[in-house]
């Protein structure tokens, strides 16, 4: 640029480009558009909005509600940047609870687009009309006008060719206002969006739908029945939602749906708390379904962090992430874990529910209130009973597979039945590869991977002895020495203390060798070597002495991996009905330490529909 | 080849050849026996690589020397079913004929060359003494030996000779049994750590005790030689924890039971403990032996016992499970106890030249 010497080297920018550079912040594509007219809309008091779309939004995104509206005065300052209707002073920033409240946003829209905005208030007869082409407003005339705003944004970037050039093919453009559409709709209950892209309905809500119903909308059926639900409260903080089975975990974040106060965030402090909350019935790097609505006080959190308001900061964080992780991890423990035949057990529940009980079954009407979330409970909190009840079309109550005649229309709790037949974990049993266990059950039959069942039992009862403080001890005759190298040993030494609360004995000999003197009792065939290396590569990664919890949780894993049942082992019917007796008893017995599935179950209708015989 | 001989003596032969045989081996030709008639009489050999035999069946009628290679379940099977007194065993080509009376079966039988070699017993350098009492060192130890996990080296029993003695121990890094017998060497050491299976095949073919068995130790190989048998088993080749270092001097709490009456409570206490970490408190005072056995979630037990026993006031914990099986070995009526301290190894003496250790368990550590 060329610049005379005399001139002044600094200038006011104009006020269009000063909107033009804050567009690139807030306004990136069709879809940020999209986010910021549905704020507005939203933050209107709408209940009803449309939004029409062509090309992806690239030529077109027209968005109609039916809030408030506007009247000329303020329909005049609508495309003029720090306008806004949501904040009055300084001291609103602090509890701000509206969406919008920054003033850029029509602002920054209107200076890369040729937009126009008509609206209706309740108290006026017309309507009126403003029209702004790359940030030149036009006049406010009068026009006819439903109740509430439309608002069009047509070319977007036509001014801005850079940017135009950046723009993706319409099916992905579409793909991301649909997105953002979604998130609307999934955090305001009471409102109904409705989304047309080049004359043809994409997307739609109704207005009566809750959450659950929205998100069965949004994301299909079958991740419904894979669904617990979360509800409570600490003061004024409360969180509800749902959260998916380990099982139907993902490999991105698509399905993971944070909203606070209505709003959609992309928090890494959430996003951690759900990574603790599935710590250990998570494989690496899968990512779990979550969709969690928090509902906290504005004053104590701040989303005046980045334009875009994906991002907040929590004002208490310590005691939030605490909250939330323990709340999370009951629900986690009671999402139902055993695999089922899952595909087949899917299309059949959704048929049984469409062919016999169109209206009340759970997947059609979600239901108000706790009653689905009762039905997802009982399911998981008698993990033995046979068949679990993925194929229920009774809506109210479980019908209990082995006298499906009289159980399914009566709403009185199963477990309540005496005469309901008890599984007395009766063989026989047949052991395949020497890995797998087969049984029958009384309408079906399950397979149980052994190696990954007594790792979880292991871990389980280990982790009970240590919280306990009465973890027993095997002290060995000839005590194991382990090579290790000298930054090993010094790291070990430091927590030799705290290993053996754990019943873990270690002493250093001599310069790089560690001797292990004892071992929980309870592992059968300790591995020693292969214990410490564990050790060493838990400590040293996480710098935290083995008795903090998360690490605590590593080395007791490993403990039991180290001398679990193998894969390999023979096991007599004897040895078999004790090992299911045990995991009966235990806690939390369907997926191992690692997160892989301990059983599967196949119930007599999967085997019907297999042979087709349905 | 053709012989005859008695069919109780030739299934009692095959029966010990099956025991080494496995019924699936990697190779048929490993699940199969080789028959050797000659001058001399009837052998039969197997073995699974690791552990071989040689049994002579007595008093075959060698009519034509031969030798044959045969499946060996199948064999052992039809001769136990026989009805006849005698057995004929006859070849043609590649059939093996077994006939008894009027009732015979055929079996294919394998090429007898590819046959893996078994040596012979090697007279030179061999002990010798009375099998009775090598079998009862092989039965008072090799219970304790390593059966699944743990070190290779602890999957054996330890044989040694040395000093005039013959000592075996077994250990599975949580117990240790040591039982010794005077032996005869002139002088001479040898040492080897003999596979469990092996030494129990070993006490196997002792038919009678007060006859005098050969042992002799290869490089490679242990082997024992009675009457009728050889049987040969490949040593295993590692360090055997240096027991004589773990072995606890006289503790300073020192107690003596009743064998019995100890086992029966023991057992009873038992019951109430978990399945897999099982351990039993034991709390000796002046003159008494009070018992705990409990399990979370379960509920408790308590039993006691008169013990002679005049120190201070001292606990210990043990997996009974490892004590119950030393006790069942114990060739005396009372038991003795000896231990320094809660987490120092117990001593039991289980007779003369009979020692059996036991790490406790420690709770609260």
């Amino acid at each position: 640029m060329e610049i005379s010497p005399s001139a002044p080297r600094i200038a006011l920018l104009p006020a269009v480009v000063r909107d033009q550079i804050a567009a690139g912040e807030v306004v990136e594509r069709p879809a940020s558009v999209v986010k910021e007219l549905l704020e507005n809309a939203l933050d209107a008091g709408a209940t009803q909005i449309s939004v029409d779309l062509e090309e992806g939004g690239t030529r077109l995104i027209r968005v109609t509600d039916d809030g408030a509206g506007m009247g000329p005065e303020d329909l005049a300052l609508a495309f003029t940047s720090h306008a806004t209707s949501k904040l009055r002073d300084p001291s609103d920033l602090v509890h701000i609870a509206s969406l919008g409240f920054r003033g850029e946003a029509l602002a920054s829209v209107a200076s890369v687009a040729r937009c126009q905005v008509i609206s209706r208030t309740a108290e006026s007869e017309t309507g009126h009309r403003l029209s702004c082409e790359g940030g030149q407003q036009g006049e406010v005339t009068e026009a006819g006008a439903p109740l509430g705003t439309t608002l069009e944004v047509r070319d977007l970037f036509y001014n801005v060719p850079a940017r135009r050039r950046f723009l993706k093919r319409p099916s992905t453009e579409l793909g991301h206002c649909l997105a953002a559409v979604q998130r609307a709709a999934l955090a305001h209950d009471g409102v109904g969006f409705v989304v047309n892209s080049d004359g043809r309905r994409a997307y739609d809500v109704e207005a009566s739908m809750d959450f659950l119903a929205r998100i069965r909308r949004t994301f299909g059926a079958e991740l419904i029945d894979h669904l617990e639900a979360v509800n409570v409260n600490d003061g004024d903080l409360i969180l509800s939602g749902y959260l998916g089975s380990p099982r139907i975990s993902r490999r991105d974040t698509s399905r993971q749906i944070w909203m606070l106060n209505g709003r959609f965030l992309r928090d890494r402090v959430l996003s951690r708390v759900l990574k603790e909350a599935y710590r250990g019935v998570l494989e690496e790097g899968r990512q779990p379904v979550a969709f969690l609505r928090l509902a906290m006080n504005p004053a104590a959190v701040d989303v005046n962090v980045h334009p875009a308001k994906s991002e907040v900061r929590f004002r208490d964080q310590r005691r939030l992430f605490g909250f939330l992780v323990s709340a999370l991890k009951v629900a986690v423990h009671e999402t139902d874990m055993a695999t089922p035949g899952e595909s087949m057990l899917a299309g059949r529940a959704r048929r049984l529910v469409r062919e016999e009980n169109p209206l009340q079954g759970k997947l059609a009407d979600p239901g108000a209130g706790p009653q689905p979330e009762s039905v997802v409970r009982e399911r998981s909190g008698r993990p033995f009973v046979p068949g679990d009840d993925f194929i229920s079309p009774g809506a109210v109550t479980q019908s209990h597979p082995a006298n499906p005649a009289s159980a399914p229309l009566q709403s009185s709790d199963p477990d309540s039945d005496p005469w309901a037949p008890t599984d007395n974990l009766q063989g026989p049993y047949l052991q395949v590869g020497k890995t797998f266990l087969l049984r029958a059950l009384p309408d079906g039959f399950e397979i149980i991977d052994q190696h990954a069942l007594h790792e979880r039992l292991t871990y389980e009862l280990l982790l009970q002895e240590v919280r306990a403080g009465k973890v027993e001890v095997q002290r060995l005759l000839v005590p194991e020495v382990v090579e290790v190298s000298r930054a090993d040993r010094v790291l070990l030494e430091e927590h030799l203390e705290s290993l053996s609360s754990l019943g873990i004995e270690l002493a250093s000999m001599g310069e790089t060798s560690m001797m292990v003197s004892g071992l929980p009792a309870r592992l059968r065939h300790p591995d020693p070597a292969g214990l410490v290396g564990d050790l060493i590569e838990v400590i040293g990664r996480t710098g935290e002495p083995p008795t903090a919890s998360d690490v605590l949780e590593q080395v007791l894993h490993s403990c039991a991996c180290r001398s679990s049942i193998m894969a390999g082992d023979v096991l007599s019917q004897e040895e078999i009905q004790a090992l299911l007796e045990r995991a009966r008893a235990a806690e939390n017995d369907q997926t191992c330490p690692h997160a892989r599935p301990t059983r599967v179950r196949f119930t007599l209708s999967d085997l019907e529909r297999a042979f087709h015989r349905r | 080849m053709k012989i005859t001989c008695q069919r109780e003596e030739l299934r009692e032969a095959l029966s010990v050849i099956s025991a080494v045989v496995p019924a699936r081996g990697a190779k048929p030709i490993l699940e199969t026996l080789k028959l050797i008639a000659t001058e001399e009489g009837l052998e039969l050999v197997g073995t699974d690589l690791e552990v071989s035999a040689r049994i002579s069946v007595k008093e075959a009628q060698v009519d034509e020397p031969g030798v044959v290679v045969l499946p060996c379940k199948v064999a052992l099977d039809f001769v136990r079913d026989l009805f006849s007194e005698t057995v004929t065993i006859s070849c043609e080509q590649d059939k093996c004929i077994i006939r008894g009376g009027t009732d015979q079966c055929e079996l294919v039988t394998l090429d007898a060359d590819e046959y893996p070699v078994i040596s012979h017993f090697n007279e030179k350098d061999s002990f010798s003494l009375q099998g009775g009492n090598f079998s009862r060192l092989v039965q008072q130890t090799a219970f304790a030996a390593a059966r699944d996990g743990g070190r290779y080296a602890m999957h054996g029993v330890m044989v040694e000779i040395a000093d005039d003695e013959v000592k075996m121990i077994a250990t599975d890094g949580r117990r240790l049994a040591l039982a010794s017998q005077p032996l005869d060497a002139d002088g001479r050491k040898s040492s080897a750590i003999v596979p469990t299976k092996g030494l129990q095949l070993f006490s196997r073919v002792i038919e009678d005790p007060l006859d005098q068995v050969k042992i002799s130790f290869d490089e490679n190989q242990a082997g024992i030689r009675t009457q009728n048998a050889q049987i040969f088993a490949r040593l295993i080749d590692g360090d055997f924890p240096h027991y004589s270092a773990v072995l606890p001097k006289e503790g300073e709490h020192l107690m003596e039971a009743d064998r019995d009456l100890l086992s029966q409570k023991l057992r009873l206490v038992a019951n109430v403990t978990g399945d897999e970490a099982r351990a039993v408190r034991l709390t000796i005072s002046k003159g008494k032996l009070e018992l705990k056995g409990h399990c979370v979630g379960r509920g408790s037990a308590d039993a006691q016992l008169e013990v002679e026993y005049s120190g201070e006031g001292s606990e210990i914990a043990f997996n009974p499970d490892y004590v119950l099986e030393g006790l069942k070995q114990c060739q005396t009526e009372t038991v003795r106890l000896e231990f320094q301290q809660r987490s120092s190894p117990g001593k039991f003496i289980l007779g003369e030249n009979y020692i059996y250790i036991v790490m406790p368990i420690t709770i609260d550590a």
